[in-house]
């Protein structure tokens, strides 16, 4: 019994014995597939994990690129920076470290919202570098760094901040730049994009890949704490391209002091009467701190809004692009406060328009060269046919007035243009047709976008019977073809396509078309196709505006026996004069309120002789264009030729 | 089945001395050795290349341990056979104090003038010599019926669930699974274990509730880490980095990138397999658990060719718990098994398992030694 009973155990056991190993073998036999798994299958890919593990990439910024203008001058460049940085992790006593700093040096309050929103919303807890301040003085820097001691957590770092000289004087065409957002491109960019800043608007955002360089990157070997015990150069730093372009400071800055001031005249502001009158004055962007403008009747006024070009006519470089009121694009650099912001916004004067390219006004009187020369081109007229002004033109029930209410006579084109007579072209376009009158304008670049280095996002409106059928479903009126050609009714156009279409005209040759380039290829213009003797006769009668007997322009002549300008008047009637506000007789335009007065305009060339530059002048609500424009055009073109 | 010990008593203590030292196992000896002396040169690793804080103090211990070792293995295994009852009631009874006067943030160590002690460790040893005496006592018939075995199960769960409820689910674990694998060894009933199989498959919900919270916590980020890789799932990542990244030769001692940065958690202790494995690839790691298996096959030969059933439990139990130890750490640390909380044995700093391990040893020398001569 006992025996069989100790076999029987004995069998049982070894056979348990057995199970057991089995069992165990199994689970070694398991382990060993996972380590060869793991260390040769997927060895690749743990190695990445560790790598990722032990390194981390910092992204080092490049210097961007600086903005020179057609004389080296600094129109956007780098200045030093000092930025505090603290090394956070969660053991760190943020709120102690800011009061020891604080107990040294002034931290910016909004500097310190920012800081303490980026602890909280770093909700995963990993160690990272994060911006305290980055407006720190020299002067902060070192008292800082005496005592670094005692600020273990905290590190400096040399920062670029974008300056712009020229502030207020090339606002729009410089641009700003910002952090980047998701907004600014399409394309994922996988990297730390908080360093990155790009261009927001003008030509830091048109040239921004240029001018930004390229990213470097710096390996460190970090542990798991997040110190760096380790740190090598892992790709080199490339900075940005310099670009130059053709506007000329020293003309520019000229040209917006001359612009604004207008007719005007400056007063000092510290003058106690003029004082008290600021203090009720609309807030905007002036250039001069100093000084106020006051009109004739001793008012204080805004300095005048509106645009100025000045373009090569052969090459299509812009010298000089004005833009009233503007903005300083350093206000960018720093963090923008939300008033300056709002005001810039909100301003009823829209300082952030660039009103040079984007800006539409109805071209008035400055369209009547294209309504001539589209007439001249269709020969329905020669230069001698004359039709008879006696102020008005009668179309069915309505009365187009001329802007003399006597009228002109009889007169040829060559005086309608000197004279720039309403009723004359309103003859000319019942003759020609709004079709041959568009073609004619599209000829000389109006209606239509360039292919210019800067957003200019307004195209214009050129009217046809097909634009007007398409836009509103209705036929095209001849009374509309009367307004359109003086300039007026749907006609609108950009100060930068009224340059573009006096180069043009002055040029003969070429379509040219305006850059802010310097010594780009002039092969891209297209040849202009226009009868040369019809461009001289055209030519001729601008000149008649300036230096005729009867010239709208005509006590603004240069004066200078070798330089002289020739040009078009134009005055834009904004508010629609009824009949019976016609018979008591006009407001005078001074007296009516700003927003209803008439935008003045000049577009030119000089010099006569021999063109070389053409000129287009907007002044918003400035009055008429003869006494407000032309006097600007000719006081920049006497700054130019310097006499 | 009786030992008598004055069998000896005639022949002089020298040659006694010799004829012992001729019959110890010397590849368990050597196998000991070398897993101790890796233990060094790892932890000597994971301290960034110096002797403190670990390689020094785990060399002392190794070296009085192993000196233990072999004290153990003259001693006649007779005493074992007697001390056995008595070191499983001094076991529950430090298992029970550790309770009220344990140091440590969960209660788990006893403080024995200066030196912390771990009693779940002796535990382990005390419920191997214990059921030992206990199925070597009962009849052999007797091992064929169901009541025999429970006793045995309150022998194995009334340490199990006090170690569990210190907690450490591990350890606790690691008890239960070495009583049930002994019961299993003696020849309880295949149905009975199929159908406590099943009981205990059913019983999970009710268990699930019982555990503490960083329990579940472990077990659910060892269903899936990456549902918190900075928690509780970055152990279990950051190891399991470490060892992929390890390749086949291994980034070369002294040298592994995820230890030096701190990337491992417990490097010197539960994860210092995962150190070895960064450094010494996946050669390392295969020939050190190939070490282990030595020793452990050794073992098992020794309980195989063992006549008394008492030194074949013992034999086998401590043969199973190295390989507990083993496959519960190296299975942690590769992300096959929870991270329960698991030492390597002779590597990972800690001196209660160093011990356990050795004294196991050590029995199991001298049961070689001395069972030879009944």
């Amino acid at each position: 019994m006992k025996n069989k009973s100790q076999k029987n155990l004995e069998k049982t056991i070894s056979k348990r014995f057995f199970l057991l190993s089995i069992f165990k073998s199994f689970v070694v036999g398991a382990i060993g597939w996972r380590f060869f798994d793991l260390q040769m299958i997927e060895n690749r890919k743990y190695e990445k994990l560790s790598d990722d593990n032990q390194f981390n990439f910092h992204m080092v910024a490049p210097e961007r690129g600086r903005i020179l203008d057609r004389k080296m001058r600094l129109l956007a460049g780098n200045m030093d920076g000092f930025s505090l940085v603290l090394k956070w992790n969660k053991d760190i006593d943020v709120d102690n470290v800011v009061n020891k700093i604080l107990n040294v040096i002034n931290i910016n309050q909004k500097d310190l919202i920012k800081f303490y929103n980026e602890i909280k919303s770093n909700s995963k807890g990993l160690p990272k570098d994060i911006l305290i301040t980055k407006n720190l003085s020299q002067k902060d820097v070192s008292k800082l760094a005496i005592r670094s001691i005692e600020f273990p957590e905290i590190i400096f770092s040399m920062t670029k901040k974008r300056v712009y000289p020229q502030g207020i004087f090339a606002g729009h065409i410089t641009g700003y730049i910002g952090p980047y957002s998701n907004k600014d491109s399409p394309s994922k960019i996988n990297f730390n994009t908080s360093l990155l800043e790009v261009g927001k608007t003008g030509l830091e955002k048109s040239f921004d890949t240029d001018l930004r360089g390229k990213f470097g990157r710096k390996r460190n070997e970090v542990t798991s704490k997040g110190h760096i015990i380790a740190s090598q150069i892992y790709e080199n730093t490339i900075s940005g391209n310099d670009i130059q372009i053709s506007l000329d400071m020293g003309l520019q800055a000229f040209a917006i002091e001359r612009f604004e001031r207008g007719n005007n005249t400056l007063v000092s502001r510290q003058d106690k009467n003029i004082k008290k009158q600021i203090e009720r004055a609309y807030n905007i962007n002036y250039v001069n701190k100093d000084y106020i403008y006051k009109d004739k009747k001793n008012r204080i006024v805004d300095p005048q809004s509106g645009s100025l070009i000045v373009m090569d006519i052969e090459n299509g470089e812009i010298l000089c692009s004005v833009s009233s009121p503007g903005y300083d694009p350093n206000i960018f650099s720093d963090d923008l406060e939300i008033e300056v912001w709002n005001n810039l916004k909100n301003n009823s004067r829209a300082p952030l328009l660039n009103r040079s390219m984007s800006g539409v006004y109805p071209p008035g009187s400055t369209i009547k060269m294209a309504v001539a020369l589209a007439a001249l081109e269709s020969g329905i007229i020669n230069y001698d046919t004359k039709f008879y002004c006696n102020g008005s033109k009668e179309l069915g029930s309505s009365t187009f007035h001329c802007w003399a209410k006597d009228g002109h006579g009889k007169l040829n084109l060559i005086e309608a243009i000197e004279q720039s007579c309403d009723v004359y072209f309103y003859e000319l376009g019942l003759k020609i047709g709004i079709d041959k009158i568009a073609i004619m304008m599209k000829k000389l670049g109006l209606g239509q976008y360039y292919d210019i280095e800067i957003d200019n996002k307004s195209k214009g409106v050129v009217p046809n019977k097909e634009w007007k059928l398409k836009r509103d479903g209705l036929q095209w009126s001849l009374g509309e073809t009367l307004n359109a050609s003086i300039g007026q009714g749907y006609l609108l156009t950009t100060p930068l396509q009224l340059v573009t279409m006096i180069s043009r005209i002055a040029n003969g040759k070429f379509s040219v078309t305006p850059t802010l380039m310097l010594n780009k290829n002039n092969s891209r213009f297209k040849p202009l196709k226009i009868n040369p003797q019809h461009l001289n006769f055209i030519m001729k009668s601008m000149e008649r505006v300036v230096n005729g007997n009867n010239g709208t322009a005509r006590n603004y002549q240069i004066g200078s026996k070798e330089i002289e300008m020739a040009g078009k008047t134009g005055t834009v009637q904004v508010v629609r004069i009824s009949e019976a506000e016609r018979e008591k007789g006009l407001i005078k335009n001074e007296d009516r309120p700003w927003k209803k007065r008439d935008h003045a305009l000049f577009v030119g060339y000089a010099p006569v002789l021999k063109p070389k530059y053409a000129i287009s002048i907007v002044v918003e609500h400035g009055g008429s264009g003869s006494s407000v424009a032309a006097p600007i055009a000719r006081d920049v073109f006497k700054y130019i030729f310097k006499v | 089945m009786s030992y008598k010990s004055n069998k000896f008593a005639d022949k002089s203590l020298n040659f006694i001395f010799l004829s012992k030292l001729l019959k110890l196992n010397w590849i368990i000896i050597l196998c000991v050795i070398l897993l101790g002396l890796v233990g060094v040169a790892s932890l000597y690793s994971a301290a960034g290349g110096y002797w403190d804080p670990w390689a020094k103090n785990h060399l002392i211990r190794l070296i009085f341990g192993i000196f233990l070792m072999l004290i153990l293995a003259f001693l006649p295994h007779t005493i074992f056979f007697k001390l056995s009852v008595a070191s499983f009631i001094i076991g529950i009874l430090t298992l029970i104090l550790v309770k009220f006067i344990g140091t440590g943030n969960v209660q788990r160590w006893l403080n024995l003038g200066g030196i912390n002690f771990q009693p779940s460790e002796f535990m382990k040893l005390a419920l191997i010599l214990t059921l030992a005496r206990y199925f070597d006592y009962i009849s052999r018939i007797q091992l064929n019926r169901l009541i025999s075995y429970v006793f045995p199960v309150f022998l194995i769960i009334l340490p199990g669930f006090l170690v569990i409820s210190q907690p450490d689910l591990g350890t606790g674990l690691t008890i239960i699974i070495l009583g049930l694998a002994i019961l299993f060894f003696v020849g309880i009933s295949m149905k009975f274990v199929i159908l406590s199989l099943i009981l205990f498959a059913s019983s999970v919900p009710f268990i699930w509730n019982k555990l503490y919270d960083y329990q579940k916590d472990r077990i659910l980020v060892f269903l899936n880490p990456e549902i918190d890789s900075l928690g509780s799932g970055y152990q279990i990542i950051q190891s399991k980095i470490a060892i992929g990244s390890g390749g086949f030769f291994g980034k070369g001692y002294l040298l592994g990138s995820q230890s030096r940065l701190n990337y491992l958690p417990e490097k010197h202790t539960d994860f210092i397999f995962t150190l070895i494995s960064e450094e010494l690839g996946f050669l390392g790691s295969i020939s050190i658990i190939l070490v282990f298996c030595i020793l452990i096959i050794s073992i098992m030969k020794i309980s195989l060719e063992l006549n008394s059933l008492f030194c074949k439990i013992v034999t086998l139990g401590i043969g199973f718990l190295l390989f507990l130890y083993l496959s519960l750490n190296i299975g942690m640390v590769c992300g096959l098994l929870p991270v329960v909380g698991a030492p390597l044995p002779l590597i990972s700093y800690g001196g209660t398992s160093l011990l356990t391990v050795l004294i196991g040893v050590g029995m199991v020398l001298s049961i070689n030694v001395h069972d030879k001569e009944v």
